[in-house]
């Protein structure tokens, strides 16, 4: 532990900064920490653009069959979609599989949680790919 | 109502009890060990010590932030089904996509939005804690500015969402 910054009465205050110890950047970790961080940052532009485009700027009634052939016309939306999906699934896992860690001290019952979580996400995730490769070919 | 409108009706009040009852575990798990960031008479009194003992409030963000996420997670599970009707058979799409334009289903839209725009402001103030190491009462400001924002934002968007219902 290094030494968090102390007042010249020795007394810790709240809103002191407090140097984080180095730790061990395990693989995993590091790859989990990162993941969230940055599907995070990428779907703060790609969710809330996809909330204005059918809900703001398009009434949310309008956005039938025809809305969506006439935006998936564009390779841009296409992309868009794509990459939404792959961060929006990869972010809300992590996000349920950490909250599966927190909530369930059974040993056995978490890794089966965990294991139903990452089953639903992976069918969820290709059947995306699928309805979008689908607008492909 | 036809049998496609039924199924997502059915399919979206099951996406609700999940993320209530997700909402009781936060909170049951929070009064067990969460250090008193919970539900009770004291809430009241708690946050109304000085701002410095205010600390509370990075928790109640916590289990916002939880929530919140697990909730639009809940909705997209639900979300890239319905749209795949799009891709398997476009009739019951059509059919199902005439929901989304109901009042209560464009009430649980606007109770979505507020819900991402909390985890996106809330998201972008911990990373900024994380690059910039801020100090506890810059990510407090911090907070009441994503509070804020998603207050405006979201009622600024509700208003336009509820507005073809409404006039």
């Amino acid at each position: 532990m290094s030494t968090p910054a102390r007042h010249k009465d020795g007394e810790f205050r709240p809103g002191d900064r407090y140097d984080v110890p180095a730790r061990a950047a395990g693989g995993g970790r590091l790859f989990y920490y990162l993941t969230v961080r940055i599907t995070g940052l990428l779907l703060t532009i790609l969710v809330l653009g996809h909330f204005i485009v059918t809900h703001i700027t398009t009434d949310v009634a309008e956005t039938d069959t025809d809305f969506i052939a006439r935006r998936w016309d564009s390779v841009l939306w296409l992309l868009w979609d794509w990459a939404m999906l792959t961060a929006a699934m990869l972010h809300g896992a992590a996000g349920v599989w950490i909250s599966i860690e927190d909530y369930t001290p059974d040993h056995e019952k978490r890794r089966r949680r965990q294991r139903l979580l990452v089953s639903i996400s992976t069918l969820l995730f290709v059947l995306g790919l699928i309805v979008i490769a689908a607008a492909i070919f | 109502m036809t049998l496609a409108q039924l199924l997502f009706v059915l399919a979206l009040a099951a996406v609700l009890v999940a993320v209530v009852g997700f909402g009781f575990v936060v909170i049951s798990s929070a009064a067990r060990r969460g250090g008193g960031s919970y539900l009770d008479t004291g809430l009241i009194r708690r946050l109304q010590r000085y701002p410095e003992e205010r600390a509370e409030f990075n928790r109640w963000a916590f289990y916002a932030h939880r929530f919140t996420g697990f909730a639009v997670f809940a909705f997209l599970c639900l979300h890239i089904l319905d749209i795949s009707l799009y891709a398997l058979a476009p009739q019951a799409y059509d059919e199902v996509h005439v929901v989304y334009g109901w009042t209560p289903m464009r009430l649980s839209e606007c109770a979505l939005l507020f819900a991402i725009l909390f985890h996106t402001f809330n998201g972008l103030r911990i990373l900024a804690i994380d690059v910039a190491d801020l100090g506890s009462r810059v990510s407090r400001r911090l907070l009441i500015g994503a509070v804020v924002l998603t207050a405006l934002l979201g009622l600024g968007g509700s208003a336009i969402i509820m507005a073809p219902v409404l006039t």
